[in-house]
């Protein structure tokens, strides 16, 4: 039974993929309106500039292209600057001064995409360059070159932040017996999903209505910003539509508003005409909004026994030329304080100061629930630094400081209250699954022999679902997420939902919380999101919270139209509602299994045969506020050679257990998490954005910034455990980036292991050839 | 990025100094060359077309002389843009006699380049400099050393 349904735990097929592998997916670019305009965008070669003028008519003299639109015409329209979802405001276009590389500059509207090109290599831009500064501790000195002139604060630092006990973890460091410190760089990468942002503006000069087809994760959260932002210009909410078409990744970098979006909107209100823009590959990496980049020097207090007493984190946080990241608004350092990790610290205390760069602005969260990624590697990659100054084994280590099973629900020393763990259990599942025992012993013989062996472990717990809206908002708007389900005569459904998938299988695993629930067949369960028309309001699909939040949402709506329709099954069995009870996916007349109502049945009679006195109809709706985050968690163990002649590191295995809770589709989760590990491998030894100290970006194509693909990425091995949320209407935790946050540490902590021997104690991320080499020389033992 | 080198030229150092001082013979000389516009003795813009690896695009130079002690030492800066692409060059000449006949020219070049060039091009800046200042002394040779100059 439980198999033809396709409830929760059954590993469905992917109802999108029919259209996905048969390249039947409909993106942004593949909308094409009559009419259609095409924008471009001429954009700085400078980091830091004043613009002395622009001449546009070069580019207004080649037939087809129709306007050139500069900051200084914005001005009249209120739009040359637009709010970011941190408090800050970020340019759309500059009126005199540049703030970073790839900025956009000018906007080309044209017939058609090569002409509006080659009207953007006509603009004549007349720059004068201004210092930089690219380093965000140098930008905190006093005398720092001021990259925000329009603030009145006169300096680059943003915000200061933080949270725990400072006195007592100061103490706690002084009487310790064991401190132990490690600056690390947790490098500026992107999330480099396969379709760049765009969007298809079409504005209705006769009904005043706006339609945008865009890549957006939180269309409902867009459409507001839309009317706010432009309200002023006539563009009211309920004639705002935003549609999220099919969308090929998004991992945080379609959260944020581009200047490129606010730009498309007015060209289209402008003209009257459709308007297209989509960004090439490099505007993509050289100006959309970047991840990590955090500055960390963290420390941890300890008994000689290795055991953990407090930790110390200071961090300065690079937000490039805007704070424009996507952070909920009460933490401008995301949930960075889930730091403490799978240990219970007594005593913390975590700062985080942001500064302005002349660099890209954002600071997202990429495939991380805001900023957990960096957490979450620097304590995995503190414990192995004390594992190494105790001279004790990294796992044992782990083992002897874990939150135990029994200390749940477990408030942690900054504040969190994590639901469920039992991170014991998931990392002796990894030990037995790679053969911990017996790799060590080989790594010793191979050691002996002068071969490079590493094996590193990460026992991550991450935070997930936000979230509650006595703590989550952006803008204001409180992190609730939505669904609403109706249930057609014909015993078929439709649910529609506030979030939006970006691949993640929303049409299946949300398809089967339904069936799961009401006991209709996953085939007959359509999903569908991200038209702000007709799904209910939501603010999207990041931050691993579709499933913790409007799962939740989903499940209870399901259970909503559940209660209706026991009082409808009661009325076509002829018994009392108080006699009825749901049982193998029907209503049964308790104790007679023979007297039941399937769904379907009860589908029908809601519209032909409904009890005197009810409403009609078969439909549900909830708005879920869940009452906590979820902790996912994980143990993950990495073995690792090192080629001491080019100094390139081999993942050789890579045992990940995973525990998200309760599974709805071991499938996807599977999916989820082989896509994870890729993209957790990707920064711990290849991706970077680094810049000169003009502010020219090194990395801005996909020839200087290495995407692993099939030919780097090992063979994933995957484990679970499952320890269920207690909160949570079917007790999933979510699992989209547990492997991003994860993988990093383990990949680290296996090479650092390699080397220790050495006296190496930490390398930052990414471990390119370059750098392990540049050690195997310094150390002698380079072939 | 910094460039430098030494280059002998069988000509008189008055000789070797008037060309290329003079921004109507020194940028016969320069690759590819589209326009000239010279507003006074001591500035000039120039159009060209170069290129870097697969980038290439017109660049609009506004060129300046910052020093010019006849007939030894010289500084000039250029800063020009193509789409995309920024360049500042701030170049230094000395001049010295070997003999008659033979001038020794010193020359040192501090280039910074930004945007897409840099980006795409930065590890085949050196080879694609190197090209264009061998193609430009070779040729500042030829037209100095000729018999009759051309």
């Amino acid at each position: 039974m439980a198999v033809e349904i396709g409830g929760i735990g059954q590993s469905v097929k992917r109802k999108e993929d029919a259209r996905f592998i048969r390249g039947r997916g409909n993106y942004v670019d593949d909308v094409k309106l009559p009419g259609m305009l095409y924008l471009d965008i001429a954009r700085s070669p400078y980091a830091h500039a004043r613009i002395k003028s622009i001449d546009t008519s070069k580019a207004l003299a080649i037939p087809g292209v129709l306007a050139v639109i500069t900051g200084k015409d914005l001005v009249p329209l209120k739009l040359e600057w637009m709010p970011t979802l941190m408090s800050d405001r970020q340019m759309v276009l500059p009126t005199d001064t540049v703030l970073y590389q790839a900025q956009e500059v000018a906007a080309v509207v044209a017939t058609e995409r090569y002409i509006a090109a080659d009207g953007v290599a006509a603009i004549e831009v007349d720059y004068e360059p201004l210092p930089v500064v690219v380093d965000p501790i140098k930008a905190l000195q006093p005398g720092a070159t001021l990259v925000r002139e329009d603030r009145e604060q006169k300096d680059n630092h943003i915000w200061h932040w933080e949270v725990g006990d400072k006195a007592g973890t100061d103490k706690a460091f002084k009487d310790a017996e064991v401190v132990v410190k490690q600056d690390i760089y947790i490098p500026r990468i992107h999330v480099s999903s396969i379709e760049t942002c765009g969007m298809v503006a079409s504005f209705d000069k006769i009904n005043g209505k706006l339609t945008v087809w865009m890549t957006t994760q939180a269309p409902h959260a867009i459409r507001t910003v839309i009317a706010l932002v432009a309200g002023h210009l006539g563009l009211s909410e309920e004639r705002i539509r935003v549609i999220s078409p099919d969308i090929g990744g998004g991992f945080g970098g379609k959260v944020p508003v581009y200047p490129g979006y606010v730009l498309a909107i007015g060209a289209s209100v402008l003209t009257g005409h459709p308007v297209k823009w989509i960004e090439d590959r490099s505007e993509n990496i050289q100006a959309d909004s970047f991840a990590r980049d955090y500055h960390i020097t963290a420390e941890l207090a300890a008994k000689k026994d290795g055991t953990m007493q407090a930790l110390r984190v200071k961090t300065v946080a690079d937000h490039g030329a805007f704070d424009a990241a996507a952070n909920p608004s009460k933490y401008p350092a995301g949930l960075f304080h889930i730091i403490t990790g799978s240990y219970p610290f007594a005593k913390s205390f975590v700062e985080v100061d942001g500064a302005y760069t002349n660099k890209p602005p954002g600071g997202i969260a990429y495939r991380c629930s805001f900023r957990v990624t960096e957490a979450a590697f620097t304590i995995e990659r503190l414990v192995d630094v004390l594992a190494l100054e105790i001279k004790k084994d990294p796992a044992e280590l782990r083992m002897q400081n874990f939150i135990p099973p029994t200390a749940f629900p477990y408030t942690s020393s900054l504040g969190w209250e994590y639901d469920s763990g039992d991170y014991g259990r998931a990392l002796k599942l990894a030990m037995d699954k790679i053969g911990y025992a017996e790799l060590r012993k080989e790594q010793a013989a191979k050691r002996a022999k002068g071969e490079l062996m590493g094996i590193g472990i990460s026992s991550f717990t991450e935070i997930v679902g936000a979230g509650p809206s006595k703590h989550f908002d952006i803008l204001g708007i409180k992190m609730f997420d939505s669904c609403e389900i109706r249930v057609h005569p014909t015993g078929k459904a439709m649910v529609r939902l506030g979030v939006k998938s970006q691949g993640q299988g929303h049409e299946t695993t949300f398809a089967q919380i339904v069936a799961e629930e009401l006991g209709l067949p996953v085939g007959d369960i359509a999903v569908e999101e991200g038209d702000t028309d007709t799904a209910p309001y939501g603010l999207g699909t990041y931050a691993s919270r579709s499933t913790p939040v409007a799962g939740g949402a989903t499940a209870i709506a399901a259970r909503k139209i559940r209660e209706k329709a026991k009082l409808i099954a009661a009325h076509l069995l002829e018994a009392s509602p108080d006699d009825i009870e749901w049982k193998d996916y029907k209503f049964q007349v308790k104790g007679v299994p023979a007297k039941s109502k399937t769904m379907q049945e009860v589908a029908f009679a809601a519209y032909t045969n409904h009890p005197q006195g009810m409403e009609a109809g078969l439909e549900a709706v909830d708005y879920y506020d869940p009452p906590n985050l979820t902790f996912p968690f994980g143990s993950y163990i990495c073995v690792v050679d090192i080629d001491r002649g080019t100094g390139e590191v081999k993942v050789r295995r890579f045992v990940a257990v995973d525990d998200c809770g309760t599974i709805i589709n071991p499938m996807i989760v599977e999916g989820q998490i082989h896509g994870g590990l890729t993209m957790g491998l990707a920064p711990a030894l290849y991706e970077q954005i680094n810049y000169d100290d003009d502010g020219n970006i090194q990395g801005g194509n996909f020839m200087d910034y290495l995407l692993p693909t099939a030919m780097e990425t090992p063979n994933w091995e995957t484990a679970k455990t499952t320890t269920p949320s207690p909160h949570h209407p079917i007790g999933a935790k979510g699992v989209g980036e547990s492997a991003t946050v994860g993988a990093p540490a383990a990949i680290a902590n296996a090479v650092v292991d390699a080397l220790a021997h050495l006296g190496v104690r930490h390398i930052d991320i990414p471990i390119t050839p370059w750098k392990v080499q540049k050690i195997l020389k310094e150390k002698g033992v380079a072939e | 990025m910094r460039f430098e080198g030494t280059l002998d030229i069988a000509a008189p150092r008055d000789r070797v100094w008037s060309f290329l001082t003079d921004p109507t013979q020194v940028t016969t000389c320069a690759p590819d060359v589209q326009s000239l516009d010279v507003s006074d003795p001591h500035h000039f813009k120039v159009v060209v077309r170069a290129g870097v690896g697969p980038i290439k695009g017109t660049f609009s130079m506004n060129v300046q002389f910052l020093e010019l002690e006849r007939p030894k030492h010289a500084a000039v800066l250029a800063r020009g843009q193509a789409p995309g692409s920024a360049v500042q060059m701030v170049s230094n000449m000395d001049l010295s006699e070997f003999d008659d006949t033979h001038t020794v020219m010193e020359w040192s070049s501090e280039v910074t380049v930004s945007g897409m060039i840099q980006q795409v091009g930065a590890r085949l800046m050196q080879g694609a400099a190197d090209k264009i200042t061998q193609q430009l002394f070779a040729c500042i040779k030829t037209k100095l050393e000729a018999s009759v100059p051309i």
